[in-house]
């Protein structure tokens, strides 16, 4: 491997000297998290010190913004992963190597992002490992721990071998890669089964859901990867640079329209009432109609689907338009797990229910509120600032700037 | 039937043969006579719940004499009785909840509020009310909703730790040890019948004003001491658990185990709610459940219920 051409921006402090500390764009990162970190303390020491009591969450929404988060984060990982790694090992399209440390590094931290949301969903955290001591692998969350867990190491095991490897680890780097694929999938359809196998939710129970995930968390992972090659690709004037971003744009407008198309046809089907089912309709409608539809029209539709999409498609030769679509279609995306999650259980199981024993928590209306959302900033400030540090101190983008200058 | 054979000497007073007395011909000498045995021992009232189960009478006795029609009451204790004679393994708990009897007087559900000392937002047993129809032509009815006991309980296969599972009498328990708090049980409940404990208590807003009011620590020493769900004793300590876990009626196993019905058919005031063994053909639930007007929640699921609706 040629020696690094490393420019001041490359380096690490260390490198750099003492005196050398220079700010950099992706400290913002930095910045970011530690400013979450603040905003949401006062949430995360609710957390903390009175477990779920002062959540929104009740016993007839036992689910709520923690758990929409979750999944999206999922999709997001698991979706950005498994388009980076088909593309590169699959797809053969190995100019994608300077980004790779990178893609690599931010899966790994929306998986730890996701894993600390997920326990501090639990009524008992500190009992997480009973689901690696008892497990009943009949149960779709056994599963899902199970497998994500084994996903994590996977991808630290990547992660080191891309930023410490050598020409000797590659071949095993390789391998790994491979085995992430076939995890990756599993663990996506099994994120969509924990709904999916509910046969008292009708519009979670149908076998599309779990395949539903998987295109969505494709398209939200392939703009995910749009967006890191955006952000991080060492030469922007190359002229590589703007065909894989021409092709990656490409991909995603395909997977959001074919995810929509798909999610359409899904949708029409269940609205038939002919002889359909008129709970699974109104869980639809609740989507489509309901006091949060603006949560679906103008953040999925609208932000998530039309605009990226419009864009994508009339400029994908000019990244920052691509880069935008890109982001806009990654962060909205997050409207789609939470119409997923929440709509479905605000729907009365037995009417009368909430009005037979009243208490705030057997109430059947759930709105997230200001601690749940300061918890979940403090989470983001916490990978925020994991992400700005790895990115400031290790080696992911003076790695690919070697690369590139090979 | 007749309490022939099993009516205690005149030595061992229990309760029902106290009221009986009081109640009845020779009230005044029974009376007496009682309060004369509960002078000299406080604690026989006490004793006659911790009898064991093999000492029970096996047959209903009648607050009217001998001969005397039984209340339902006293029928479903003697079969429950006889219940407890088997194996475990051999009894099939059901409950018969008679629609047309339930006056919606919500006892059930404060009764099982106060044996399982149940906290704020954590119910087991509320009563639905419905409405429906237009006037003149209107009808209302209430709709007790205890855990259903699903022979095939959605529930259980959704743990991920085997937190809870199907005792072979038939009842869905918790192991609340191991409950982890995810809440899959409480999404795939049809009938929403778990809840989740969030560590609430009645008394915790409560001021202390020593010796102007009853304050906080001495007023929720009742909601500190334990409850005993199944079979074990849960003091509400921190966030220990049920603090955290999912929760649920268990047909007040505790109480069954002792040979009492379950508080909340104790205390229906129109006796709608029944208990017993289905699997002995004399019982009065078994006999319940074969009746045509019979119906279960929700069976469209598959779940098979454990508690009929009587319409």
């Amino acid at each position: 491997m040629a020696q690094a051409v490393a420019s001041p921006e490359s380096m690490s402090p260390a490198e750099g000297g003492r005196g050398a500390f220079k700010l950099r764009w992706t400290d913002i990162f930095i910045v970011l998290g530690v400013i979450l970190l603040i905003v949401g303390a006062g949430g995360m020491a609710q957390r903390l010190t009175q477990g779920l009591a002062p959540t929104n969450l009740t016993s007839y929404v036992p689910w709520g913004l923690w758990v929409g988060f979750y999944d999206y984060l999922v999709w997001l990982e698991v979706g950005s992963l498994l388009t980076f790694t088909a593309l590169f090992y699959l797809v053969g399209m190995t100019v994608l190597k300077p980004v790779k440390p990178v893609v690599l590094f931010t899966g790994f931290t929306v998986v730890l992002m996701a894993l600390i949301i997920v326990l501090l969903d639990l009524g008992h955290p500190e009992r997480f490992w009973h689901v690696l001591l008892y497990p009943d692998f009949g149960s779709m969350i056994t599963w899902m721990v199970w497998l994500h867990l084994a996903y994590l190491i996977v991808l630290a095991l990547e992660l080191g071998l891309t930023l410490f490897g050598n020409e000797r680890t590659e071949g095993l780097m390789k391998w790994l890669s491979y085995l992430s694929l076939p995890m990756g999938l599993a663990l996506i359809i099994v994120s969509g089964s924990i709904f999916g196998v509910i046969a008292t939710r009708p519009l979670w129970n149908t076998a599309s859901l779990p395949l539903m995930f998987l295109i969505s968390s494709l398209a939200a992972g392939s703009g995910l990867l749009t967006l890191l090659v955006v952000l991080f690709w060492p030469d922007k004037q190359d002229e590589q640079y703007r065909q894989i971003v021409q092709r990656l744009a490409r991909l995603t407008s395909v997977l959001l329209a074919g995810g929509v198309f798909a999610a359409g046809v899904i949708g029409f089907t269940m609205l038939y009432q002919g002889s359909g089912s008129p709970v699974r309709a109104e869980g639809i409608n609740l989507i489509l109609s309901g006091p949060f539809a603006w949560s679906f029209w103008i953040v999925h539709i609208l932000l998530g689907v039309i605009v990226p999409l419009v864009l994508m498609i009339s400029m994908p030769r000019r990244p920052l338009m691509v880069g935008i679509a890109a982001f806009l279609s990654t962060v909205t995306f997050v409207a789609v797990t939470l119409n997923v999650v929440i709509p479905v259980l605000v729907t009365p199981e037995l009417e009368g229910l909430s009005t037979a024993f009243v208490d705030p928590k057997l109430d059947v209306n759930y709105v997230p509120n200001m601690m749940e959302w300061m918890t979940l900033s403090f989470i983001f400030g916490l990978g925020s600032l994991f992400y700005g540090l790895g990115l400031r101190f290790l080696p992911l983008q003076s790695r690919h700037q070697e690369v590139n200058h090979d | 039937m007749t309490s022939k054979d099993t009516v205690k000497p005149a030595s061992e007073v229990t309760r029902r043969n106290f009221l009986k007395g009081l109640m009845g011909g020779a009230g005044a000498a029974a009376a007496v006579a009682a309060f004369e045995a509960l002078a000299d021992n406080p604690t026989v009232l006490l004793a006659q719940d911790n009898n064991s189960v093999a000492n029970y009478p096996a047959q209903a006795l009648s607050s009217a004499g001998e001969g005397g029609p039984v209340d339902v009451l006293e029928r479903m204790r003697a079969e429950l009785r006889r219940a407890l004679q088997k194996p475990s393994a051999e009894r099939r708990w059901v409950m018969v909840i008679d629609l047309r009897k339930c006056v919606g007087c919500h006892a059930c559900t404060i009764s099982c509020v106060a044996e399982n000392k149940l906290p704020p937002g954590v119910v087991y047993r509320p009563v639905i009310e419905e409405e429906w129809g237009t006037y003149p032509n209107v009808g209302r009815r209430f709709v007790p909703r205890p855990c259903m006991q699903c022979e095939n309980p959605p529930c259980v296969p959704v743990c991920p730790v085997g937190a809870t599972y199907t005792n072979e009498e038939g009842i869905v328990e918790m192991n609340y040890e191991r409950c982890i708090g995810c809440r899959y049980c409480i999404t795939a409940c049809p009938y929403s019948a778990r809840v989740t404990d969030f560590g609430f208590t009645y008394t915790q807003d409560m001021p202390e004003a020593e010796g102007l009011i009853l304050g906080q620590a001495q007023a929720d020493d009742y909601e500190r001491a334990a409850n005993f769900e199944y079979g074990k004793s849960y003091p509400r300590e921190g966030r220990n658990s049920p603090v955290g876990n999912a929760r649920k009626c268990h047909f007040c196993q505790h109480r069954i185990l002792e040979g009492a019905l379950p508080a909340c058919v104790t205390t229906c005031i129109g006796r709608a709610t029944l208990f017993g063994d289905a699997n002995d053909p004399d019982s009065l639930v078994a006999k319940m459940i074969a009746r045509p007007n019979v119906m279960r929640l929700r069976e469209e699921l598959g779940t098979e219920p454990r508690v009929y609706y009587l319409v």
